[in-house]
């Protein structure tokens, strides 16, 4: 069976609007204006003539020749005195440890003469495993930002540290003689060491409390477990151990909690092969299309204000109990199928929730509990430290302020001002303090508003030790020296307590005393630390080290958790049923894989990643049912060719004004606003993009929440160009992604992939004269004597959250273009991430409907409801095709092939006539339309001394006018199959890794040498699910996908 | 009986051959040995260094053990209290001999080798391309045009000589018949030439030629030149001599261009690296004290006190070999993996005082090595497959060279990514 499943690429396809056919077979979307110019009539009426023009092209290829004719002088620097590590012209890795408030993650940073250029995962760290995720791979970006402070601040002037700190210890030693409150407001902190320092300034500073706020909060999983099981804590969670899972509004696979460890986990069940056709189901309910729901199996959409009501109606369905909740209307009968299987799979199951409301958490809880998750793929007993935020504290320390009761307060690592629902009272409330100071390390909404900035180091220039969760500790080490007059928050709070030592003296001390104890059995102190530095990680195994839980735990552990008491159910169903007062439209906010919270939002690299589901990048938007926009007379086309309706959203008091962009796979009624965006004052990257959607939060029965209701949205008020990177680059509506359904795969292994045979009139050929494209050769074959390159992607375990699109950048030193270039269909991306809906009419399903030929067609371009709309992502880089059509018609020779099976590009070569970018099937070669270093038109990282430090000096920087695409990270190649040479051995398979195969948190791409027998591509070459893209163009890619496979069952399907 | 003694004859016999040739080859070692181990502070001449010239030492160092162990661990060796030990210390500025991991066989053949005055010195480098067996065909180029210009002078010459002749031969001979040559009229030189020009064509057509050829020729290999620096030797901030160090002095280049072997950088060394020796060595024979004092200067270093001070400003070198940003070269990879000579690129190093840029450094020229050099896949694990393969292919003919081209060595992606 063909799939025949008909995926469209954007709401404009579907609509087969005139633009979008006219433009459809255009590579490039805008017309050059060659008429114009030549159809101008004043073109005689200048001044300048054909003898001026004549002079002035021999004065500038004279000019030109002289200048190049001229000998450059070039310096060379060696140290004075060599640190034995460095070599220059060797890279240099550090393990050490990510943590900004939002995402943790154990890596390794890579350095270049003493400059970090690029992060990747630490395979020792059990919660990364060696993934990484878009925002940690980005933050080498964020060290060199320019907008960074330069030196501390003193009523908004730059000042130094003497003056800072003399000022700040009087005015505490005044607040403290008075007894004056001093708050101390911080993210969550998970570094031991830090901890013990705030010891230190509380007892020097008796009146000191401290306040922990997560911008994204959790509180609400801490407060339901605090309800029903007496802890107060958030529970690690295993996906492994999963075989049914049930996302409540929760994007686990890219924003929730700890998304590279829940991907890698979640992956290695959905990782389907011949010897076991077992895949674990997910389902999901939700109201935003997030990356976890598309790729989902099954997924129900439903607004806000009904999610708390399905909760509870499926509480009711698993354990037959009658707690009172409203109708969710048709959509009951779906809740009773979830209910039916997760029963089924009791043990195996697990449910979570991503609305941060303690009553809808309580009846998780109790879900879960019901389904015996606990113990198995929930882990109380191994708490998560990352989120410790007490949203109610927050909210009552500016009502202290606002009362004038609050004499200091210190800010580390969150930005109120910007983040809390209610900001702008922060900001107000924050005037009444007498010492009012930031710690940010770079301009934010808070530091605006503080007396004093003492600014941070990066976390790349710092010390820093962390127990993300009990049983790990971290250790992260600088990997440069502080690039500015800045110091750590640590050394400064131990300042301002009067003692005198340095970041890492404080935490070396600080692990002997308290760590060390527990592994004096395996040597010194010094051999402890240093291997701790090494490895970044302490022995992960919680057997063996015991260290003090960040979170006091009052009551004794609980081996197995028993229901929560009823009359709490109750309560908790009353308060949902309370909450879920639906009015007007409802709005929910979310976190993009790229932006998240916004505090990176200054780092172009970010900016310019596509969202994994929109594929709009540099802007937030609001999103909109299709069909609702319909109604309303907006634009549905994707703001790009036509531009967006601008609307203005109201909800209270905050109004604010953005483009709408149409969505499927969202209810009508209900509205989404991506956070992270409406930056003020923070850089030249991020200021005056979007609108800052955190003002829509709210807080609600104690917590922060993320989703609203009764708002008001006007008609258009104004228009926008969005610039998406999807829509361009078309496959000319040929079918790319493959699928089946797992019921299907273990009928056939080669299910959704039948063989290819292409018909001839050759009656020489196979059978009748039909062949398989590979034996149809126009060329010859190349001879891959030495090695033989290529790479698997298995779209099983690829969830689109786009790490690999960011490293890929950071590596091979990717412009970043701007918003106006990706509209115009110029991003540099050397990989994209394809992400195609689909829609469920098919033609068996014509078939057995009795539906026309025309009625099919036009039913293939309509999903039947947004429930059912289904999404795969394809990760499409050059292919490295063994008869690549690009080779065959430059004219200069500038791309050829080697003898290792690469697709090479020679930039000094490349003459730009773009021939190869119209032969490429795939449409992944990119053209250097303009010089994007040292012009201030594109005035990014590489238009700036500081930004330029990120550069990879093993790849080119391109210049204007030339080709460039996807090299298969041939540096890291030839520096693999260097260090093979010099061991005398043939590199090893995994030796050598691409840069976008290191981020994947989910191992979905391998890479290697075909040539050897053992390596792992090659035996995925042999899978039966492997399928090459577009194989009937006969190209031979070196790059293969192996099928998505579904686990629905036939009916869904 | 005869039986035991017979085998312990066998044994000895050899163990004494075993011990012969591992001496032999020591002995052949030696001089390498030496520049590798001894050669930053020790000449095999009576010329002190760091320390002392070995010429002669064994008359020094009447026990042989005592000189090993002297040479193994010199700090553990004075501790013994010996007299001539202890002067060498004090005699030296109490510096310590660093440790040698060298087996006593190594030192003996090193101690025979040095004690001699090492080799004879070597016939100085009449032509690098004797030096250097692969060379650089360009010199041979411009030698045949020097040897064309010279037969076209001579033949002009011999023109001129003849018609000389002919003309005072056909005067002569007028002058016997009594003919009376009506003188021509007079013309100024540019009429005369003229009048010659029309008379001779065919000859001013083809000079014009050859002429127009010439032209084009000099602005095609001028063009061709722009942007190589062959020769390119600039003054560098101090007037170091590689001269000096690395031809007379015989210290390894590895020892300052540590990165040679492990980085794509061969690597300028640091400051440090030149006190190792400039610690001691303040006087230089070319310059005396002005050069080494620029890297005190650098180093904030006072000799005097032998303090470092906290002023330093690192030594700004001048490069020399500038490759364009979009090429990619890598040193370890030539050196340590191909088995190539510095010389064969950077020339006659050790007799440059100044040094400058042999060779091109242009594609051409790195492309024409790599389609003569032959893969060093001798011993290395990695080639073994490739090489097999290649001497497998039916194409393969007998002396065919297993060379850089041949995996892949021309291809764009090795040197431009």
């Amino acid at each position: 069976m063909s799939n025949t499943k008909k995926y469209w690429k954007g709401i404009e396809e579907l609509k087969a609007t005139p633009e979008f056919l006219q433009s459809k077979n255009n590579e490039f979307v805008e017309d050059l204006p060659v008429d114009e110019f030549l159809g101008n009539d004043n073109i005689v009426d200048t001044s300048t003539n054909r003898r001026d023009f004549l002079k002035f092209l021999g004065f500038s290829v004279t000019a030109a020749s002289l200048a190049a004719c001229e000998t450059p002088v070039r310096k060379a620097i060696p140290y004075l005195n060599k640190p034995e590590e460095i070599l220059p012209g060797v890279a240099n890795y550090y393990a050490s440890t990510f943590w900004d408030g939002n995402d943790y993650s154990g890596i390794i940073v890579k350095t270049r003469e003493g400059r970090p250029i690029f992060i990747e995962g630490n395979e020792l760290c059990p919660i990364s495993q060696g993934g990484s995720h878009a925002r940690i791979n980005a933050s080498v970006l964020s060290l060199y930002d320019s907008a960074r402070f330069k030196a501390p601040l003193v009523s908004g002037k730059e000042s130094d540290w003497k003056t800072l700190d003399n000022a700040v210890t009087g005015k505490l030693t005044a607040i403290a003689a008075g007894s004056g409150a001093i708050r101390l407001l911080t993210s969550t902190i998970i570094s031991p060491s830090q901890k013990a320092a705030i010891a230190e300034f509380t007892s020097k500073y008796p009146t000191t409390q401290v306040i922990t706020y997560d911008s994204i909060s959790y509180n609400a999983i801490s407060l339901a477990n605090n309800a029903s099981f007496g802890k107060a804590v958030i529970p690690t969670y295993d996906f492994s151990k999963a075989d049914v899972v049930l996302g409540i509004s929760c994007d686990f696979l890219a924003n929730w909690l700890s998304p590279i460890e829940h991907a890698r986990q979640f992956s290695s069940t959905r990782k389907v092969n011949v010897e076991d056709k077992k895949m674990s189901r997910h389902l999901q309910i939700e109201s935003n299309l997030s990356v976890t729901g598309a790729n989902a199996d099954k997924r129900v959409v439903l607004k806000p204000s009904q999610i708390g009501n399905a909760v509870i109606s499926l509480y009711n369905k698993l354990t037959g109990s009658s707690l009172s909740t409203k109708s969710i209307d048709k959509k009951d009968a779906i809740i009773s199928e979830f209910a039916a299987e997760l029963n089924k799979h009791k043990g195996r199951a697990l449910v979570v929730c991503g609305i941060n409301d303690s009553a809808i958490q309580q009846v998780i809880n109790a879900i879960n509990t019901h389904l015996g998750a606990y113990g198995n793929s929930i882990d109380l007993d191994t708490p998560d430290y990352t989120r410790q935020g007490n949203d109610a504290a927050v909210m009552n320390l500016v009502a202290e302020m606002n009362s004038g009761k609050v004499d200091a307060l210190f800010i580390q690592g969150v930005n109120p001002v910007y983040t809390l629902p209610n900001g702008e009272a922060f900001k107000a409330a924050l005037s009444k303090v007498d010492l009012s100071l930031s710690f940010s390390d770079r301009p934010d909404e808070t530091t605006a508003a503080c007396k004093f900035v003492a600014p941070d180091n990066h976390y790349l220039e710092s010390w820093t030790d962390a127990n993300p969760r009990k049983g790990i500790l971290a250790l992260g080490q600088p990997t440069i020296n502080p690039l500015f007059s800045t110091r750590q928050a640590l050394e400064s709070i131990l300042a301002w307590s009067g003692i005198t030592t340095n970041a890492h003296d404080y935490i070396a001390k600080h692990w002997e005393t308290n760590f060390y104890p527990a592994f004096a059995t395996l040597g010194g102190f010094t051999t402890f630390w240093n291997k701790s530095l090494h490895d970044g990680i302490v022995n992960n195994n919680p057997e063996t080290l015991v260290l003090e839980p960040a979170i006091k735990v009052t009551s004794s552990p609980i081996a197995t958790p028993t229901v929560p008491p009823i009359a709490d159910l109750n309560a908790a169903a009353n308060a949902i049923n309370a909450a879920s007062k639906s009015s007007g439209t409802e709005v929910f906010v979310y976190q993009k894989t790229g932006i998240g919270n916004g505090n990176q939002s200054n780092n172009p690299w970010l900016q310019e990643l596509p969202d994994p589901i929109t594929k709009v990048t540099w802007d937030n938007y609001i999103l909109m049912n299709t069909a609702e926009m319909e109604e309303k007379g907006f634009n549905t086309i994707n703001g790009q060719v036509q531009e967006a309706d601008v609307i203005e959203v109201t909800l209270g008091a905050n109004k604010i004004n953005l483009p709408v962009l149409a969505q499927p796979g969202l209810s009508k009624g209900v509205i989404g606003i991506a956070l992270g965006y409406g930056r003020e004052n923070v850089g030249k990257t991020t200021n005056g993009i979007g609108a800052n959607a955190f003002r829509f939060t709210q807080f609600v029965n104690g917590t922060f929440q993320r989703e609203s209701f009764g708002a008001a949205v006007s008609g258009s008020v104004g228009k926008y160009h969005l610039a998406a990177t999807q829509t361009h680059h078309t496959m000319m509506g040929r079918q790319i992604v493959k699928e089946a359904t797992l019921e299907e795969y273990k009928k056939d292994n080669k299910a959704g992939n039948e063989d290819l045979l292409l018909s001839t009139n050759l009656k020489t050929i196979g059978k009748d004269g039909k062949a398989a494209p590979k034996e149809l050769n126009l060329w010859e074959s190349f001879e891959n004597k030495n090695h033989f390159w290529n790479m698997s992607i298995d779209l099983n375990a690829c969830f689109g959250c786009g790490a690999c699109v960011v490293s890929c950048t950071s590596e091979n030193n990717v412009p970043v273009v701007g918003k106006d270039e990706v509209r115009r269909s110029r991003e540099m991306h050397w990989l994209r991430i394809d992400r195609y809906y689909s829609s469920d009419m098919n033609e068996e399903v014509a078939e057995k409907e009795g539906v026309g030929a025309i009625d099919k067609f036009l039913k293939m371009e309509i999903p039947s409801a947004d429930d059912n709309v289904e999404v795969v992502f394809q990760p499409v880089m050059c292919q490295h095709c063994n008869h690549a059509p690009c080779e065959t018609v430059c004219p200069v020779l500038a791309t050829t092939h080697s003898l290792e099976g690469l697709n090479q590009m020679t930039y000094n070569r490349c003459i730009g006539t773009r021939y190869c970018a119209n032969n490429c099937p795939y449409k992944v070669r990119r053209f250097n339309w303009f010089r994007y270093n040292e012009n201030a038109q594109f005035d990014f990282n590489m238009n700036d001394d500081l930004g330029k430090m990120v550069l990879n000096p093993d790849v080119t920087v391109r210049s204007r006018g030339v080709m460039e695409k996807c090299s298969m990270c041939i540096q890291r190649i030839q520096a693999g199959k260097l260090v093979a040479k010099k061991n005398s051995e043939r590199p090893k398979d995994g030796a050598i890794k691409t840069a976008c195969q290191k981020s994947c948190p989910t191992n979905a791409i391998t890479f290697g040498d075909f040539n050897d027998i053992n390596s792992q591509v090659r035996k995925t070459w042999n899978n039966e699910r492997k399928y090459q893209l577009l194989e009937e163009v006969g190209v031979q890619p070196s790059v293969f996908y192996l099928t998505k496979i579904r686990n629905k069952t036939s009916k869904e399907a | 009986m005869h039986h035991i003694r017979a085998s312990i004859h066998k044994i000895l016999v050899i163990t004494f051959t075993i011990l012969l040739t591992s001496n032999t080859s020591f002995s052949q070692d030696a001089a390498k040995l030496f520049k590798g181990n001894c050669a930053s502070c020790h000449k095999p001449t009576a010329v002190k260094l760091v320390g002392p010239g070995l010429l002669g030492v064994k008359s020094r160092w009447p026990d042989q053990t005592k000189l090993i162990a002297w040479v193994k661990n010199s700090t553990e060796f004075l501790k013994t209290g010996d007299a001539y030990a202890n002067k060498l210390y004090n005699d030296y500025g109490q510096s310590v001999m660093p440790a040698q991991a060298l087996s006593d066989a190594e030192i003996i053949a090193v101690i025979d080798w040095a004690d001699k005055g090492g080799d004879a010195p070597p016939p100085p480098p009449k032509d690098v391309t004797s030096v250097d067996p692969t060379g650089v065909p360009p010199v041979e180029n411009n030698n045949t045009l020097y040897i064309l210009l010279g037969i076209g002078v001579l033949l002009t010459v011999l023109i001129l000589v003849l018609t000389t002749v002919k003309s005072s031969l056909e005067a002569l001979l007028n002058e016997k018949r009594g003919i009376v040559v009506v003188p021509k009229p007079e013309r100024t030189p540019g009429q005369r030439f003229r009048y010659w020009a029309s008379n001779n064509k065919k000859l001013v057509a083809i000079i014009g030629l050859f002429a127009v050829i010439w032209v084009l020729k000099q602005g095609w290999d001028g063009l061709l030149g722009v942007g190589v620096y062959t020769d390119y030797a600039p003054e560098q901030p101090i007037k170091f001599s590689h001269k000096l160090h690395a031809g007379d002095n015989q210290i390894a280049c590895v020892y300052c261009h540590s990165g040679v072997e492990k980085s794509k950088h061969a690597n300028i060394p640091s400051a440090n690296v030149c006190m190792n020796c400039h610690a001691y060595i303040q006087e230089g024979p070319n310059y005396g004290k002005e050069e080494i004092g620029k890297i005190y200067a650098a180093l904030d270093y006072n000799p005097e006190t032998r303090k470092y001070g906290t002023n330093q400003k690192p030594v700004e070198w001048i490069r020399v070999h500038n490759l364009p940003d979009h090429a990619y070269f890598n040193h370890s990879q030539h050196v340590k993996v191909g088995k190539i000579e510095c010389k064969q690129c950077h020339g006659p190093i050790d007799s440059m005082e100044v040094v400058k840029q042999y060779s091109p450094l242009t594609m051409g020229w790195c492309i024409n090595c790599h389609r003569e050099t032959e893969v060093a896949f001798k011993d290395n694990k990695y080639y073994e497959d490739l090489h097999k393969k290649f001497v497998d292919d039916p194409k393969y003919k007998k002396g065919d060279k297993f060379t850089v081209e041949k995996i892949g060595g021309l291809e764009c992606s090795k040197c431009h990514y």
